[in-house]
């Protein structure tokens, strides 16, 4: 992974002084509180109900053991002992105290590690493919391009005040786990009819209270010139995204006010004049191959494939055979998996990690996996790079600590936001809802026969738990003060990407799982062979599961 | 009002800001002012005339593609932040500096010591800073962050061009 140098370090360094100096003068009353606001922001740290809330930066998911370490370490120091990795792949801790925060920056910082820009209306982490590097079909790994972004984007003068946040996704192929089209700008690796490799640049996709799916503005750009023309891009919103209204100003309201075409056609323009007037923001060949680097394939052992032990132990073990099809994938190198270490046990909120849980999966990947973790987006780990011959060691460690739940991409692997129980802005709970449909749903063979299903759940409109890219959407709503829940359905954050239909009207929160499980079993009944929800719902509409809920409600 | 020059601060201001409901005819008949960005656009030959120099103003709503052809004209150019949360100017400022401006370009508004930095490398040279935002302090905002990634109009070069 991606190593700081002198002056990597420097920045970060001199964030933390230049941010205990911010908390100083506001905690003295020389900086007034509207002026603070977007300064903690983009530092991270919010103010929620309980406690002020600090999201610290995990640059693309990508984790080394000594820095999951130290965010042990600071969950066992400053917090209650658990960080919550979040669908951005950063990690938030709930119960910092604001005269800590630039202490655990300076922690941070230790291990290259920060919270720049993780809120606020700048430029946010970029996110990628948690199997970028193992998956045999990506054209290249997309994660350089993820560092030379973050690299241009963190403290770039024009655009620390943008009209609103603003969210990438770089995805290195044909298929997409990084949800790049429902993110300002999704950027996707691809080879052009000459054989180069350059990026199909997609705009305007987002969530929140206005979903949409991004829009290609530009087939193929060439990877040099990757920097210049996300300058023109950002340019162009930041002078004209609308600030009169919160609601309407991220860019995809642009793109949708302005269409795509003439979007387009203004940034080709703007790119044109940036391209002339500073040719050095074209990425040099040299600066891409010394990022890359960083990010080569690792020194794999070429007697992996002969192991004979996976195949003894996947016949004598039945847990582990079950753990090992549902929770690891395929590498690209002959002889290794990729494991996904669940953080969606039977009873605890998705995506949180205990001080000792995220030691043992440091250690795990020390001696497993070179030393790396990544964080996907679906609020679980990954070990990207286990030998089958270790991966049953690894089940046990596993599994031991509750982390080896064989539920990946099965009903129970739910997104799920803090909800109303942390967050100031939600509207409705969802940790308890999340348990509800655990209790309801807790036979595994009953989601195994079930297959595939995204089930995302948000407490509020701004669509956190991206609820409307779940095949099955749940959304929080405030209805007098009482918490509701509404349905969608048939939603993908794939390369099919679509966003879901309501179902209907809301339901109380103790009808949500009971209404789930007629949607279920109307799947059951409607499916026809080896097809799997999303596909069932996409050829028979929403029309029979709304039948079948609302009818047996009276 | 405190001005800074870059990065030093100046006692002396020649400038005068004329009123933004002002007219042609209310106008100081002498001296150096800075004029809305409207009132320039329509009376761009009889402000030529003026005894003195000229600058114009205007902020994240105005349209500034009208006055970039006229810039050899002015000798300042002030851009207004209305809110601490508005960004527009940055990226007006590098658009100013673009089309050739090479006079004062001077931030307005609300231009508070935790921009200075950003600011200064998207070409302003001068900042107005209110008065009760203002100590000796604040000059300390110059340099907080020692390094940087991006090239800007201080320094074209990224990281990758900056031979380190």
């Amino acid at each position: 992974m991606y190593q700081y140098n002198e002056v990597d370090q420097k920045l970060v360094d001199d964030r933390v002084a230049q941010f205990r100096d911010q908390t100083r003068r506001f905690l003295a009353g020389e900086l007034p509180d509207e002026e603070f606001l977007p300064l903690r922001l983009m530092n991270g740290l919010y103010i929620q109900r309980q406690a002020p809330m600090l999201r610290v930066a995990i640059p693309y998911g990508l984790l080394s053991s000594a820095q999951m370490r130290k965010l042990a370490h600071i969950a066992r120091t400053y917090d209650k002992g658990y960080g919550h990795f979040t669908t951005r792949t950063n990690i938030q801790f709930n119960w910092p105290k604001l005269e800590e925060v630039p202490d655990i920056l300076a922690e941070l910082a230790q291990v290259q590690m920060h919270a720049i820009q993780t809120s606020g209306n700048c430029i946010r982490n970029t996110t990628t493919d948690h199997f970028a590097g193992i998956n045999a079909n990506e054209i290249e790994d997309p994660r350089p391009y993820c560092e030379l972004i973050r690299q241009w984007s963190t403290f770039h003068p024009e655009f620390a005040y943008l009209p609103r946040k603003f969210k990438m996704a770089v995805t290195g192929g044909p298929e997409d786990r990084a949800a790049s089209q429902v993110h300002d700008i999704g950027l996707h690796l691809v080879k052009n009819d000459a054989g180069e490799i350059g990026f199909e640049v997609l705009v305007g996709g987002g969530l929140g209270r206005t979903p949409m799916i991004g829009k290609t503005i530009r087939e193929f750009l060439p990877k040099e010139d990757l920097l210049s023309y996300l300058e023109a891009i950002l340019r162009v919103y930041n002078l004209k995204g609308r600030r009169d209204n919160k609601y309407k100003a991220r860019i995809k309201i642009l793109v949708q006010a302005l269409g795509a075409e003439e979007f387009a056609r203004q940034v080709e323009a703007e790119w044109e004049q940036i391209k002339a007037e500073q040719p050095e923001l074209k990425l040099t060949a040299e600066e891409i191959a010394r990022v890359q680097g960083f990010f080569k394939p690792f020194d794999y052992d070429s007697a992996a494939a002969a192991d004979t032990s996976l195949a003894d132990k996947l016949a004598s073990d039945t847990d582990f055979r079950v753990w090992y099809e549902k929770n690891t994938v395929e590498h690209k190198v002959d002889g290794y998996r990729g494991v996904v270490v669940s953080l969606k046990p039977m009873l605890a909120p998705a995506g949180d990690a205990t001080d000792q849980q995220m030691d043992v999966v440091a250690d795990l990947a020390d001696s497993y996996s070179w030393g790396d973790i990544r964080v996907t987006h679906t609020q679980n780990l990954v070990l990207a790079d286990v030998r089958n011959a270790d991966l049953y060691a690894v089940w046990q460690v596993l599994a031991e600590h509750n982390m080896a739940r064989p539920n990946i991409n099965m009903l129970s692997d739910m997104i799920v936001c803090p909800g109303g129980d942390f967050c100031a802005l939600a509207n409705a709970k969802t940790l308890g809802i999340a348990d509800q449909i655990n209790q309801k749903f807790d036979d595994l063979d009953f989601q195994y026969d079930l297959g595939e299903i995204r089930l995302n759940m948000s407490g509020c409109i701004n669509a956190c738990g991206h609820h409307h890219v779940g095949h099955i959407g749940i959304l929080g709503v405030d209805k007098n003060g009482e918490d509701w829940y509404q349905i969608t359905l048939g939603g993908s954050d794939k390369e099919d990407a679509s966003l879901g239909k309501v179902l209907g009207k809301s339901v109380g929160a103790d009808e949500v799982a009971d209404t789930l499980e007629k949607i279920l079993l109307t799947y059951v009944e409607s499916r026809v062979e080896n097809e799997s929800f999303i596909e069932t719902v996409r050829r028979i509409g929403v029309a029979p599961f709304k039948e079948k809920v609302y009818a047996a409600a009276h | 009002m405190p001005l800074l020059i870059n990065r030093q601060v100046v006692s002396q201001d020649n400038w005068q800001f004329v009123d933004a409901e002002a007219s042609l005819e209310q106008l100081p008949k002498d001296g150096d002012i800075v004029v809305p960005l409207a009132l320039w656009l329509e009376n761009r030959d009889a402000l030529a005339a003026h005894n003195g120099a000229l600058g114009v103003q205007f902020n994240g709503d105005d349209d500034i593609e009208p006055l970039l052809a006229d810039l050899d004209k002015l000798a300042l150019v002030a851009v207004e932040f209305p809110v601490f949360r508005d960004g527009r100017g940055f990226s007006q400022a590098r658009l100013v500096r673009r089309a050739g401006f090479k006079g004062q370009l001077r931030a307005v508004g609300d231009v508070t010591r935790d921009r200075f930095e950003y600011l200064h490398r998207c070409g302003f040279d001068a900042l107005q800073v209110p008065e009760d935002r203002f100590t000796p302090e604040t000059l300390n905002a110059f340099g907080e962050i020692g390094a940087y990634y991006q090239g800007a109009l201080d320094d074209p070069r990224p990281i990758y061009r900056q031979g380190r």
